[in-house]
């Protein structure tokens, strides 16, 4: 029960960070700016290799705006709250918040999982607004009705997977996190490495069939991969709720594989740091 | 030499070489500035891959150089007033003879030769893996890309006086203008080819924007015969000229009023949490 009010108390810490500098509308929207940008970004990119290329055929191109709208909007959902944790750590190096943490009874991991829920809830909210503005953008720039199936049953199936998804970005938040207790710099750089590896593997803008071997295996078995099949499998028309099931299993397998991995590094991580006494290290 | 242009030369020295040295005596941030605007750039080229379009490739790096030009502005020009502060170096600034715009100046020489070996380095990995077609007509790249810096830079200037007055807000400034300013210059696509005219005229009050499409312009040929119309250029070089004097003068102006009006109210030196 402690641990879950320790959780808790650190979502409420969250949320005052992100948005405590002013009123919520205004905190929300400025978080909602960028990921409508950089959907918009990927899915002009399309319209003009659809109109100035050879590949794409008229009738494909309003399902292909939206499996890139689903698809960019995730990944800015899971580059948003991934890599929570590292700048928890980061900056509460140098706020002296993280120090503080550790003299407290529950220690960092709720700490920390407390803070990824809290950028996990906000980005919901940002991802399916952005998600929202971006297909109407789309339809308004482009002219074309994008194909999506909005159901009671699509959003809710979509929703859970939303939700299992957090298996996996905590994790890779763990892992980051491991990383980020040691770095004296360049902490910043390791998520935004990741954040653009995901880019690339995790089918947000093209299938990773299109990547060569090994490269195509590799984004095969992520689980934010997965996620993202999943979501597509009930947002678009061409999916079913088989498909969108098996995604999901895959992604809730690979997703508590990753949390154990990350909650064990980040364990390790912890103890040695504490041996060696750089918990406290200021970065420079 | 006139003492005030000795100090002011001596200042943008001693700056730009702080800010260069941050960057060469530590090779590794080169790896760590290319990550970001490489897999983007990656990624986004695979999708003009997928579409047919080998020739958009090149503006999918193209746009990753640039972006980490605009990277830099955003969060190593028009913030660092406002980390100085925080962190008590602002102070030393205005308490020593140094003159603000002669640090700014060094700032953006410093910041422009610290970002240019990533820049390059993305510039060749993009290269070497795609080679995208180009039809460069070099002397028009050249100055087009010093005239988008010098722009660029002006307005980080202007912004660092802006961000002066903010604490914590200049941060989520910061991450709120990255992403739809690049997005509205067309940093990754010829904005002519995907918006409205009336959208087109209306960004081109932002300096990316205006550098970018030149330097598509300049460097891409979408049409077959690989024959550049250079009256948009020309209109480009003009409106990037304007830009550049006009921010490089309002970030004086504003820096000498926020100066004079923290100096009377106090306030200039007090950190915001």
């Amino acid at each position: 029960m402690s641990y879950l009010s320790s959780i808790i108390a650190s979502i409420r810490v969250g949320w005052s960070r992100d948005f405590g500098w002013t009123n919520p509308f205004l905190g929300f929207s400025l978080k909602t700016i960028a990921p409508i940008a950089s959907t918009m970004t990927a899915v002009t990119v399309l319209y003009i290799g659809f109109r100035n290329g050879t590949s794409i055929a008229s009738g494909q191109f309003p399902m292909l705006l939206g499996f890139i709208l689903i698809g960019a909007t995730l990944y800015a959902h899971i580059s948003a709250y991934s890599w929570v944790p590292t700048l928890a750590i980061a900056e509460g190096k140098w706020t002296f918040v993280f120090p503080q943490v550790y003299v407290s009874p529950k220690s960092s991991p709720p700490y920390l999982a407390g803070r990824c829920l809290a950028a996990f809830a906000s980005s919901t909210v940002t991802s399916v607004a952005s998600l929202a503005v971006a297909i109407a953008l789309s339809s308004l720039l482009f002219g074309v009705a994008i194909p999506l199936v909005i159901t009671p049953l699509s959003i809710s199936l979509f929703g859970v997977a939303l939700v299992v998804n957090i298996l996996a970005s905590m994790g890779l938040g763990f892992l980051l996190g491991a990383y980020a207790i040691f770095a004296s710099k360049f902490e910043w750089a390791l998520p935004t490495y990741v954040s653009g590896l995901l880019m690339v593997f995790s089918e947000a803008l093209f299938p990773v069939s299109l990547l060569p071997h090994p490269f195509s295996d590799i984004g095969n078995v992520l689980p934010f991969t997965e996620f993202i099949r999943a979501s597509r499998a009930v947002l678009l028309p061409l999916g079913s709720v088989s498909s969108y099931f098996y995604y999901l299993a895959l992604s809730f397998v690979g997703g508590s594989t990753l949390l154990a991995i990350g909650l064990l590094a980040f364990r390790y991580a912890e103890r040695r740091a504490r041996r060696l006494g750089v918990l406290d290290r200021k970065v420079v | 030499m006139n003492p005030r242009a000795s100090l002011w030369l001596k200042t943008v020295y001693a700056r730009t070489w702080v800010r260069t040295k941050s960057i060469y005596g530590e090779p590794i941030w080169v790896a760590v500035n290319v990550g970001f605007p490489f897999f983007t750039s990656l990624a986004l080229s695979l999708l003009y891959s997928s579409a047919g379009l080998k020739a958009g490739i090149g503006f999918a790096f193209l746009g990753g150089v640039m972006v980490s030009f605009w990277g830099n502005v955003l969060w190593s020009m028009a913030s660092q007033f406002n980390w100085d502060k925080q962190q008590g170096l602002f102070e030393l600034y205005v308490t020593s003879p140094a003159p603000i715009s002669a640090i700014l100046i060094g700032m953006s020489l410093g910041g422009i030769l610290g970002t240019a070996p990533s820049a390059m380095t993305l510039a060749i990995i993009g290269w070497l893996l795609f080679a995208p077609p180009a039809t460069p007509l070099w002397p028009l790249v050249a100055l087009t890309f010093a005239l988008t810096l010098a722009s660029l830079y002006a307005m980080g200037m202007a912004l660092s006086s802006l961000y002066l007055v903010y604490g914590r807000e200049a941060d989520s400034v910061n991450e709120a203008l990255h992403e739809p300013v690049s997005f509205l210059s067309g940093v990754y696509f010829p904005s002519s080819l995907a918006f409205p005219a009336a959208l087109q005229a209306v960004v081109l009050i932002i300096p990316l924007a205006v550098g970018m499409d030149a330097l598509q312009r300049t460097l891409f040929s979408l049409n077959s015969t690989g024959a550049t119309d250079l009256t948009p250029v020309y209109r480009d070089l003009l409106l990037l000229a304007i830009m550049g004097i006009t921010l490089l003068f309002a970030a004086s102006k504003a820096l000498k009023i926020l100066e004079e009006k923290g100096r009377r109210a106090g306030t200039i030196a007090v950190r915001q949490k």
